[in-house]
C-alpha cells in the first residue's frame, strides 16, 4: 500500500558559519551546508582556503581510513587532519568549534564531488565539537510515531529497508548516516537532508513492493517525498535493529542492553577517533542502548512483499 | 620484584548492566568484559599487582582467594594479549 502523498518540513538554512574569500565557492559550500539542514546549537564554523598546493606534512599518526578521505588524529597537541583522497585538499580540526579547509586548484574542478566525499567526514569530526556524535544508521519513525533506528554494515540493507517502509507510509529520516545527541535526559538522532540512494537490487525491490515501475522516481537518488511520506529530521530512537542481509524469510532477535550497545560501537567507527571527544561518543551511545529496544534482524525476500512485518518483529 | 599493572590511557570504558565495554582507541579495537572484568579495570587506573586485585576481589565478592586470584590472572592475561595494560615494574 503506498500512502498518500505528504509534505516535508520546509528547508531550513543550516546556522553552520562560513567563511571563504572565493564568492563562487563560498555561494557552493554555503549551498551544500544549507541543503544538510544541519543545525546544532552551539556556534560552528567552517573556514574555507584557497591554496595553490598542500605544504609538505609529515604526521606519523596512525591514520584511519575510509573510502573518500585518511583521518589522523589521537594525539592533543596536533589537530585532526583529513586528507582527501581524489585531489589535494586537507582540514584541519583543533578543540575550537572551527574546520581549517584547505583545497587545491585540482579540489575547486572537481567541487561537487568535493562536498559530498570530502567536506562530510568534515562536518561529521566538526559536529563533535557540538556534542553531535555520528552513527552508521537510517532513521525511520513508524506511523504510531516511535523512532526507529537501522543500522548495519554497508550493503546489509539500511536503504532498501527504508525506502520501502517509507512507500509503506513510515516517514523517513536518513537512510544511512545520522548524528546522535542528548537533550532533554533522551538520545535524539538527527538526520541531514539528503535523497535516498538505492543500488539496482534494492531498486528492482521497492518496484515490486510498491507493485509498479519507479521510472516515476527520476533523477536517482530520491527523496521521500517520491515515495510518498514525508522527511522527518529528527527521532527519538524507541527501537533499534542491527540489520544482515541473506535470510530466507525476515527474522529478529531481541539483544540485551549490552549486547545493544556492542553493535551501536560497531555502527559508530568515528567513537574511535580524537580521544578528547571518545568518552562523551561512547557514553552517548552506552544512553542509547538503555534508551532502545534492539534486535538483530535478518532480511528476507518476504520485506518486500509486506513491509510491515518489521512491526511483527518488535511486538 | 613485583609486576604492577595500570590501564593504558587510550581505552574508554562504559558501564551497562554489570557488564561493560572497553574502547582501545590505539588499536581503534573494542572488547565487552564482564562486570569482575570491569571492576578490575577500575581497579587498574592506579597501577596495582596481582595481589592487590586478587585481595580487592576476595574482599568484594563472597570468593575464595584462590578462585579471585585465577580470574585476576586469566583476566589480566586476556587484557595483556589485547594490550590493554602497561606493566610497571617495581623493586
Amino acid at each position: 500500500m503506498t500512502a498518500p502523498l505528504a509534505h516535508s518540513p520546509p528547508h531550513m538554512a543550516s546556522t553552520i558559519a562560513l567563511r571563504c574569500d572565493d564568492a563562487p565557492v563560498r555561494t557552493a559550500v554555503r549551498a551544500w551546508l544549507d541543503g544538510t539542514e544541519i543545525s546544532p546549537p552551539d556556534p560552528l564554523a567552517v573556514h574555507v582556503r584557497l591554496v595553490g598546493r598542500l605544504g609538505p606534512q609529515e604526521d606519523r599518526r596512525t591514520p584511519f581510513r575510509q573510502p573518500t578521505v585518511i583521518i589522523r588524529s589521537g594525539s592533543p597537541d596536533q589537530p585532526t587532519r583529513l586528507d582527501w583522497r581524489t585531489a589535494p585538499a586537507t582540514a584541519e580540526l583543533g578543540i575550537h568549534p572551527e574546520a581549517s579547509v584547505f583545497l587545491t586548484p585540482e579540489a575547486v574542478a572537481r567541487l561537487d564531488e568535493c562536498l559530498s566525499t570530502f567536506f562530510t567526514p568534515v562536518l561529521i569530526l566538526l559536529l563533535r565539537r557540538a556534542r553531535w556524535h555520528h552513527i552508521h544508521a537510517a532513521t525511520v519513525m513508524d506511523p504510531s510515531g516511535r523512532g526507529w533506528l537501522l543500522a548495519g554494515d554497508s550493503h546489509a540493507g539500511k536503504s532498501t529497508t527504508t525506502a520501502l517502509l517509507g512507500a509503506n507510509g513510515w516517514r523517513v529520516g536518513a537512510d544511512d548516516s545520522a548524528f546522535l545527541f542528548a537533550h532533554d535526559g533522551r538520545v535524539l538522532a538527527r538526520a541531514p537532508r539528503s535523497l535516498i540512494a538505492l543500488r539496482p537490487g534494492g531498486r528492482a525491490l521497492l518496484a515490486q513492493a510498491v507493485g509498479r515501475d519507479l521510472d516515476h522516481i527520476d533523477p536517482h537518488p530520491f527523496s521521500p517525498s517520491d515515495l510518498g511520506t514525508s522527511w522527518t529530521p529528527q527521532i527519538a530512537p524507541q527501537i533499534a535493529l542491527f540489520l544482515a542481509s541473506g535470510g530466507t524469510r525476515t527474522s529478529g532477535t531481541p539483544l540485551s542492553a549490552p549486547a545493544a550497545l556492542a553493535q551501536l560501537v560497531r555502527a559508530s567507527a568515528w567513537v574511535m577517533l580524537e580521544h578528547e571527544f571518545a568518552q562523551q561518543h561512547l557514553d552517548l551511545l552506552t544512553d542509547l542502548a538503555r534508551q532502545v529496544r534492539a534486535y538483530r534482524v535478518v532480511l528476507g525476500p518476504d520485506l518486500s512483499a509486506d513491509p510491515s512485518l518489521i512491526l511483527d518483529l518488535v511486538q | 620484584m613485583n609486576t604492577r599493572y595500570r590501564q593504558r590511557t587510550e581505552l574508554r570504558i562504559a558501564e551497562l548492566k554489570d557488564e561493560g565495554i572497553v574502547l582501545h582507541l590505539g588499536s581503534r579495537r573494542y572488547f565487552t568484559v564482564s562486570e569482575t572484568g570491569l571492576r578490575i579495570l577500575e581497579l587498574l587506573r592506579e597501577p596495582r599487582t596481582l595481589a592487590e586485585l586478587t585481595r580487592r576481589l576476595v574482599d568484594r565478592y563472597d570468593v575464595t582467594e584462590e578462585h579471585a586470584e585465577q580470574s585476576v590472572r586469566q583476566f589480566i592475561a586476556a587484557c595483556r594479549d589485547a594490550n590493554l595494560l602497561v606493566a610497571v615494574r617495581s623493586e
